[in-house]
């Protein structure tokens, strides 16, 4: 178990990458990123014994990490249950983030804009998914995962340009 | 706006912070809608309990009739059946694990269908357990009450009683939907949102 717990830590840490960027897409206020980063890790350590290694670790993840997201319930109040570290979680705030990675920043505050799906179409595609990997990913057709994610990309151009940036 | 400038922005993003530690792993509450609505099924046992033990009181402070005590003890002894068999149905929902590593489409519509189930057989005891207390009711009426009982009916038209029947039936229906709604219809209705928005041509 304790050697399970240690090859799961150490690809997760690998990829953490992953698990911050979604949490920074799904919420917009800190705390409640550092709720479904939590969130994340914790179904991630759930669904680990689903993991056969007939895919790449970061496939499952994707899965994983999104499914979470999708249908995570925000918490009701704050005194829920924690782990000591959890404060630790550096999960950068967009104002942040200005001047170092201001197209990041400005991208964060667009996709709130979109909905629980969009996000998770701009999300695979910003991460290399063909439409392929991305129709598998959501249990929806390619051509349907294609048509989705123009539109979600049209959307999302208009949303930068009416909020006053342009890239 | 060129998305291939952002991609490689997005991709060479590398967000710091600590390491995830063993400590993340031994939080034991979930949040997922199954798990919120599990934990209240969870609470709702144990009211469920207090209110069966307190039901198996209710002789020795009302001093019913022998017969009105028979029908009581056999209202009783139903209200536990059904208790039991409904509990153990939300015992085998709550000890279900669920595969997060399923394709979205298949695992939200797991998690929609899962909860709708559940929320019908909460609702299905419900209707039970409301539907046997006013038979119980009525018994008593009968048997302790005959007379006013009786005086009253005969002044009353076949149509109105029929009518009052059926507008009981229609406020204990009532009243179970909106507590099932007020209580899990929150969490129905955020997962078939994303069903939507997925199904969304």
């Amino acid at each position: 178990m304790k050697e399970a717990e240690n090859i799961f830590l150490n690809l997760i840490n690998q990829h953490k990458g992953i698990i911050h960027k979604i949490s920074k897409m799904y919420m917009k206020d800190a705390e409640e990123q550092r709720d479904l980063f939590q969130e994340i890790v914790l179904q991630l350590w759930k669904a680990y014994p689903t993991f056969k290694g007939n895919s790449k670790f970061t496939t499952w993840m994707y899965r994983v990490c999104l499914n979470t997201a999708l249908i995570y319930f925000k918490k009701d109040n704050r005194k829920v249950d924690k782990a000591p570290l959890d404060e630790n979680i550096d999960i950068m705030d967009v104002n942040e983030n200005e001047g170092k990675e201001e197209k990041l920043a400005y991208l964060y505050t667009a996709v709130q804009e979109l909905n629980a799906i969009e996000k998770a179409l701009i999300f695979l595609f910003l991460e290399n998914q063909s439409h392929r990997d991305i129709a598998e990913n959501l249990g929806i057709s390619e051509v349907n995962a294609r048509v989705k994610l123009n539109r979600t990309k049209e959307k999302l151009q208009f949303i930068i340009k009416k909020n006053g940036y342009e890239f | 706006m060129n998305f291939d400038d952002l991609k490689n922005e997005w991709n060479a993003e590398n967000p710091e912070g600590s390491n995830i530690s063993t400590d993340m792993l031994k939080i034991k509450q979930a949040h997922t809608p199954i798990d919120k609505i599990r934990a209240k099924m969870k609470h709702e046992f144990f009211y469920q309990l207090f209110f069966l033990g307190f039901m198996a009181l209710i002789p020795h402070f009302f001093g019913f009739s022998t017969t009105v005590n028979r029908v009581y003890l056999i209202t009783y002894a139903i209200t536990c059946g059904f208790t039991a068999y409904y509990f153990f149905k939300f015992y085998v929902f709550y000890k279900n694990s669920y595969d997060m590593s399923m394709d979205t489409r298949k695992n939200i519509l797991w998690f929609y269908y899962e909860m709708k189930l559940n929320i019908e057989l909460y609702k299905a005891l419900t209707y039970i357990v409301a539907f046997i207390s006013v038979g119980f009711l009525a018994a008593y009426l009968f048997i302790e009450k005959a007379w006013f009982f009786t005086s009253i009916l005969g002044k009353l038209s076949p149509v109105y009683i029929l009518l009052n029947c059926f507008i009981t039936i229609l406020i204990i229906g009532a009243i179970t939907e909106l507590w099932a709604w007020f209580y899990y219809g929150k969490y129905l209705k955020q997962v078939k949102k994303v069903i939507d928005e997925l199904d969304n041509e």
